[in-house]
């Protein structure tokens, strides 16, 4: 077998593989959302459909698939068939650059367990979840409804409001790592993880994936008691089910940056790489959920005063001292 | 500032939902557990008897005219001994939202509401009932009350007959 | 006109007011019951008790009985009062059997408001309730006397207002009672009005006897269709069925009250044979099919045979509007003009009144003001009841009515009656003879003479010469005005639209050139005379397109039928006999009533957007279909004024309006009809419409059978005994229109050589209004 050829197939093999995992992952991440937030209101949450309600994420898909595509009048058709597909496509995209595992020995072949190993890894991930924001955009505005294009643009303005914290939250990581290579910033991490040497910088990061996530309490894109149901309002069926599955990717690529950039990504005693990385990300999502069973929404003007008053100069102020510390250890 | 108070309020509700995790779940798991309802519980209605035995409702319209979703309709018809009834009495359930305001506009008690709120079902022509499925062979919550006989123009009982009433008067009496 | 305080608030009003009244023209509203604003006040309920703090007698008053005064200060919710009220209230209630459930009255029962107006909400009283025996007042009226309050509102009604002599007070001290002597129905031809001021439950509308409650009746302002006199009424009706018809107010025409003819002649819209689905002879069709085939039949006669093979036929029963549209339609298509009415004579009658006499028509109201009314040639109780009422109210404000009819005339009052045979009466109104003279002479002196005339007796002839008396009695200080009697709820409407001097239905459907004619709401079989000429006219027709919403004979004959709506059903007006345009709105959606379809039991068990029965459309909505014309009632008005600038009061004018007068016009002189010469050994021929059931729409009232009368053929005394006739003998009447054996009765105050007989569902084919005519009645041959 030819070298380009397989490594084409590897990579081919290797995004089944994650697809595969990421959308199970994406569709059972809803269900242990779900039974979380029940427990933490004294409820048992989904039940009924098999096992302590695992065939649930099933029922829901055939439901979503079996309900009336609606096409709201005078909607822009094309745009608002298409939104839906760039949310949970971007999404889906971002996880090319996230290793997920220590390189493997395969074939006399040193596999990196990456989709692609692109030395500008960082770039790539802020580049793709800054297009995200079109699926919401236009998906809000293609919907001709008072509700979705409020909520689309309150989320174009929170992402924006909030990537320049996230952004200036990688630079630290950058700078101690040296690389953008999403790899390098985890073999850097072999040692000691980032999150204990800055951990401000993860602070800032993981406030600002959340808002990025349009998580409670940053969920003002989809405030049900004010806008129905935000940029979604109008969607319905399978296409709703794209926007929805789209969230939960996201939610795991977040998760998996937090991993590579502040945890060590696939770095752990005793146990394999992949378990270790995964073992990191879902309890990542696990505290979101927690976050979301736990905290109020904020107020429009306290979301746009903490990312524009608080959390930038203090990521400003980060990188700085970060810089300052670097240059003094020479 | 109250960084402090401002501290404690983001970091409490993180304990509370961690310590909720950790309780028992207060669901009623409904088809198989049955929750206790209260007597006074608001659910499907009927129409009681009264002691006699005789249809209470006497088809006045109070309950169609308080009902806010406007789920009752009936017609009254009279019956050889002056007695009046419904025709037809008419409770549309899929409508009804158990308000029990007709129960409370009922002056003869013959409306009322019992636990049984399992109403559901495919075939909305199901939950439209009639008097035939309303009528119930007791006297519901209350086993003493007969309208006619309070009531005094000579239905239940004969003219002047009824507790607090004279004997009819002789109108060409002139004695004064 | 005296100023006086009422609650801190300032008023001025007409003298001669009573404080109650001054009070309700401040809004505020003073308990009462036996004050009624038709009857006045008796001060018996001892209810609208005020405080008279400043005035000529100072104190607790009855605010019904003390007339309003300059400077008087009244409080009417001071502690003295309200507590005075509340009592009353309470002891109103000692008695009252506390069945409102049960009651009919129940929602819209005065007792109940001012019983919680009064404040007293639980009886404290343990003693024992007073308690009577019912009466059967027969089919109208239903008694409950243990819910009676003693106003003496009914009594007041009807003996003193409609001049009832069989239903008064009777009883001493708390045995009060309010009936007739012994069960039986109630005489009087207005008896329906008590129902409508009983306060309570007392006397309540038997043939509405648990039908609905008030607040689920559909109502809106409407006008009486039984006779030309425009009454206001509110029908209420629910499920499709028309209920129940109760008095509006229209203090212009009927005041108060209207007559039972009006009141429980509503069957008629439930009738259960109605027609209520458009029909090609057989074969039941949708409306829209029913109207295609009618427009496109009609334009392809007329295209083949020309104008005159369409022959389109208005109503007096149908509304203004509807007969304009039929107008416009006939443009439209390109054929003659229509006829308006189907009964020529009366047609021609109407158009007098409508033009010549269109400058001196008395209202209802004039005629209750009168001091000396003529009537002439009428017989109020069976042409226009509420004339009756209204000529009592001459009476009792001490005028006199002078009667000249040749029929036995009975009228609810004292009255002077000279019966005169119809050729007689018109030689009277001429001035003939010392009688004519002294009427005269008396009219001269009266200070508002009013000349009551049917046209259905006079005809053209009497009308115009009433006109020529009208004149020669009118002086510069008052005019002498006429109020004439029309046959139909419209006849004034259909005559002011109709061309001068067109031909009539029969002369041209007999030309044989007609090969469709279209009756809008009309049966000429019924609805006019000479109806076997009209069959044999019927049969040269290739088609008979009948729209209508009563099951009439000619309907079944009809090759294409188009259901129409009911006045209840649908907005229209009508121009009362006195030119008042008088406007209806639609209480109903036309179906098939519950309680007809349903036969009692409950309504059916499926879902439907539509409801049976429900295809009927408006006459002018259906005309308006085939006009293409989509404009709305206003819109339509003010093409309707633009073309017939008499009806200039269409503009703005709304169904809770008293109505407007229509402009006067110029005379449009009639030829004068040669009266025929009458044949040796004959009699003058009357034919009278019966009180209940000779107009079409009470003659489809189940609810009034009880009152329907049989057929009868009347002599004078002297007349029969001449011919050796006795009373109850069965004889032959030979008319022009065919002979009928009917029983004879004898009446001494019938004019002599005339013979009555009365329009009725007995006797159908013997129409009013035909002109004069002869007739001889003999004996009949027993075939032994």
């Amino acid at each position: 077998m030819s070298d380009p050829l397989l490594t084409l197939v590897l990579i081919l093999a290797k995004l089944g593989v994650i697809f595969g995992v990421i959308l199970t992952l994406a569709a059972y991440l809803v269900l242990a959302e779900r039974k979380l937030l029940a427990r933490m209101q004294l409820r048992y949450g989904p039940n009924r459909v098999g096992l302590f309600g695992l065939m649930q994420p099933l029922a829901d898909l055939i439901k979503l698939l079996t309900k009336e595509d609606f096409l709201p009048a005078r909607a822009d058709k094309w745009l608002f068939l298409l939104a839906p597909g760039i949310s949970a496509v971007t999404a889906l995209l971002t996880f090319a650059v996230i290793p997920f595992g220590p390189p493997l020995e395969l074939f006399g072949k040193t596999v990196p367990l990456v989709v692609i190993d692109l030395n500008v890894g960082v770039l790539y991930f802020l580049a793709f979840s800054s297009l995200a924001v079109y699926g919401i955009a236009l998906g809000g505005w293609a919907s001709n409804s008072k509700y979705a294009l409020l909520g689309s643009i309150r989320g174009l303005s929170q992402l924006i409001s909030y990537e320049l914290s996230m952004g200036l939250a990688i630079v630290p990581v950058v700078m101690m790592a040296r690389s953008f290579s999403l790899t390098e910033i985890v073999m850097a991490q072999e040692k000691i993880p980032y999150i204990l040497l800055n951990p401000v910088a993860f602070m800032i990061f993981l406030i600002s994936i959340l808002a990025e996530s349009k998580r409670i309490p940053f969920d003002l894109p989809e405030a049900e008691n004010e806008l129905v149901a935000g940029f979604h309002t109008e969607y319905s069926g399978m296409r709703f089910g794209l926007f929805f599955v789209g969230e939960y990717i996201n939610l795991i690529i977040l998760g998996s940056m937090v991993t590579v950039l502040f945890l060590g990504g696939w770095h752990g005693p005793w146990l394999p790489g992949v378990i270790w990385f995964s073992v990191k990300v879902l309890a990542i999502c696990g505290f979101f959920i927690w976050v979301r069973g736990s905290m109020p929404r904020l107020r429009y003007d306290q979301l746009m005063h903490f990312g524009w008053k608080v959390l930038l100069p203090i990521s400003l102020l980060n990188v700085l001292v970060t810089g300052a510390i670097l240059l003094g250890m020479g | 500032m109250h960084i402090w108070r401002d501290l404690r309020g983001t970091v409490q509700p993180f304990w509370i939902t961690l310590r909720n995790m950790l309780r028992k779940p207060v669901t009623v798991q409904y088809p198989e557990q049955k929750q206790q309802l209260s007597p006074r519980y608001r659910a499907r209605l009927i129409l009681s008897r009264d002691p006699d035995g005789n249809e209470r409702c006497v088809a006045c319209h109070l309950c169609s005219a308080a009902c806010p979703v406007d789920c009752i309709s009936m017609q009254a018809v009279e019956a050889e001994d002056g007695r009046r009834y419904a025709a037809w009495f008419r409770i549309n359930f899929t409508r009804c939202i158990f308000c029990g305001l007709c129960t409370e506009a009922c002056p003869t008690l013959a409306i009322q509401v019992t636990g049984d709120f399992e109403l559901a079902g495919r075939d909305p022509l199901k939950l439209v009932y009639e008097k035939e499925d309303l009528l119930v062979d007791h006297c519901g919550h209350n086993s003493e009350y007969n309208f006619y006989r309070q009531a005094g123009i000579g239905v239940a009982a004969p003219r002047g007959t009824n507790s607090t009433e004279s004997e009819p008067v002789d109108v060409k009496d002139l004695l004064p | 006109m005296p100023t006086l305080t009422i609650d801190n608030q300032k008023i001025t009003v007409p003298e001669g007011k009573t404080v109650l009244e001054a009070a309700e023209e401040l809004g505020i509203q003073v308990p009462h019951f036996c004050y009624h604003k038709e009857l006045g006040a008796v001060g018996a309920c001892r209810m609208c008790a005020v405080t008279v703090q400043e005035g000529s007698s100072k104190g607790l008053k009855m605010s019904c009985l003390i007339p309003a005064e300059d400077g008087m200060v009244v409080t009417t919710d001071d502690e003295q009062s309200t507590t005075f009220r509340d009592r009353v209230g309470e002891w109103l209630m000692l008695n009252h059997p506390h069945d409102c459930p049960v009651c009919d009255e129940g929602g819209e029962c005065q007792l109940q408001e001012m019983t919680i107006a009064s404040g007293h909400g639980v009886r404290r009283y343990a003693g024992q309730k007073r308690t009577y025996n019912n009466q059967d007042l027969g089919p109208f009226v239903a008694q409950e006397m243990n819910r009676c309050i003693q106003c003496y509102r009914c009594v007041r009604t009807y003996q003193d207002y409609c001049g009832g002599r069989d239903f008064g007070v009777m009883g001493s001290r708390n045995r009060v009672f309010f009936g007739r002597f012994q069960d039986g129905t109630l005489e009087s031809d207005f008896s329906g009005n008590i129902v409508d001021v009983c306060p309570t439950g007392v006397l309540t509308d038997k043939t509405y006897r648990f039908k609905s409650r008030y607040w689920d009746l559909q109502e809106a302002p409407s006008v009486c269709p039984h006779c030309s006199l425009g009454c206001a009424t509110i029908p209420g009706g629910r499920f499709h069925e028309l209920q129940r018809v109760r008095s509006g107010e229209n203090q212009l025409v009927n005041g108060f009250f209207i007559c039972d003819r009006g009141r429980f002649g509503s069957g008629y819209v439930n009738h259960p044979e109605r027609p209520r689905q458009a029909r090609n002879n057989e074969q039941l069709i949708g409306m829209d099919e029913a109207l295609r085939q009618l427009d496109v039949e009609a334009r392809g006669l007329i295209e083949q045979h020309g104008p005159e093979a369409v022959l389109l036929l208005g109503s007096e029963r149908t509304s203004l509007e509807a007969n304009w549209l039929l107008q416009q339609w006939a443009k439209k298509l390109g054929c003659r003009e229509p006829v308006l009415a189907a009964h020529g004579p009366r047609h021609q009658a109407a158009q007098v009144v409508a033009f010549d006499l269109s400058d001196r028509l008395a209202s209802l109201e004039q005629v209750r003001g009168s001091d000396l009314v003529l009537v002439a040639g009428a017989d109020p109780l069976a042409e226009a009841p509420m004339l009756a009422v209204a000529l009592r109210q001459v009476v009792r404000s001490g005028g006199q009515v002078i009667v000249y009819d040749p029929r036995p005339v009975e009228l609810p009052c004292e009255f002077d009656h000279q019966a005169l045979s119809p050729l007689a009466l018109l030689d009277f109104l001429t001035a003939g003879g010392s009688d004519g003279q002294h009427v005269r002479e008396l009219l001269q002196h009266a200070e508002s003479p009013i000349l009551v005339g049917g046209a259905d007796l006079l005809g053209v002839e009497g009308l115009q010469r009433l006109k020529k008396m009208s004149l020669e009695l009118s002086n510069d200080q008052r005019p002498c005005l006429i109020y004439p009697l029309l046959s139909n709820p419209n006849s004034f409407g259909a005559a002011l639209l109709s061309l001068p001097e067109q031909d009539d239905l029969l002369t041209r459907l007999e030309t044989g050139r007609v090969k469709m004619l279209v009756c809008l709401e009309s049966d000429p079989l019924l609805e006019a005379p000479e109806s076997d000429r009209f069959s044999v006219a019927l049969t040269k027709l290739d088609k008979l397109v009948v729209l209508d919403y009563l099951p009439t004979p000619l309907s079944v004959h009809a090759n294409l039928f188009i259901p129409t709506r009911t006045p209840v059903e649908s907005d229209g007006t009508f121009i009362n006999n006195e030119g008042r345009l008088r406007s209806y709105a639609g209480v109903l959606e036309p179906g098939l009533p519950i309680s007809v379809a349903e036969d009692g039991g409950h309504p059916p068990r499926e879902f439907s957007t539509v409801s049976p029965g429900s295809d009927p459309l408006s006459a002018s909505r259906i005309l308006q279909i085939l006009l293409k014309d989509d404009s709305s009632l206003v819109e339509l008005h003010q093409q309707m004024v633009a073309d017939f600038p008499r009806l200039a009061g269409l503009t703005g004018l709304t169904p809770s309006d008293a109505g407007v007068r229509v402009a006067d016009a110029a005379a449009r002189n009639v030829v004068n009809i040669d009266l025929p010469e009458q044949p040796v050994g004959t009699l003058q021929l009357i034919v009278s419409p019966a009180r209940y059931g000779s107009d079409l729409l009470s003659r489809y009232s189940d609810k009034l059978e009880p009152r329907f009368s049989s057929a009868w053929v009347m002599m004078n005394s002297q007349d029969a005994a001449e011919r050796g006739l006795q009373e109850g003998d069965k004889v032959i009447l030979d008319t022009e229109t065919g002979s009928f054996c009917l029983p004879m009765i004898c009446h001494p105050q019938l004019a002599a050589g005339c013979a009555l007989v009365e329009n009725s569902a007995a006797l159908a084919s013997l129409v009013p209004g035909a002109g004069i005519s002869y007739c001889e009645v003999s004996r009949e041959v027993s075939h032994e």
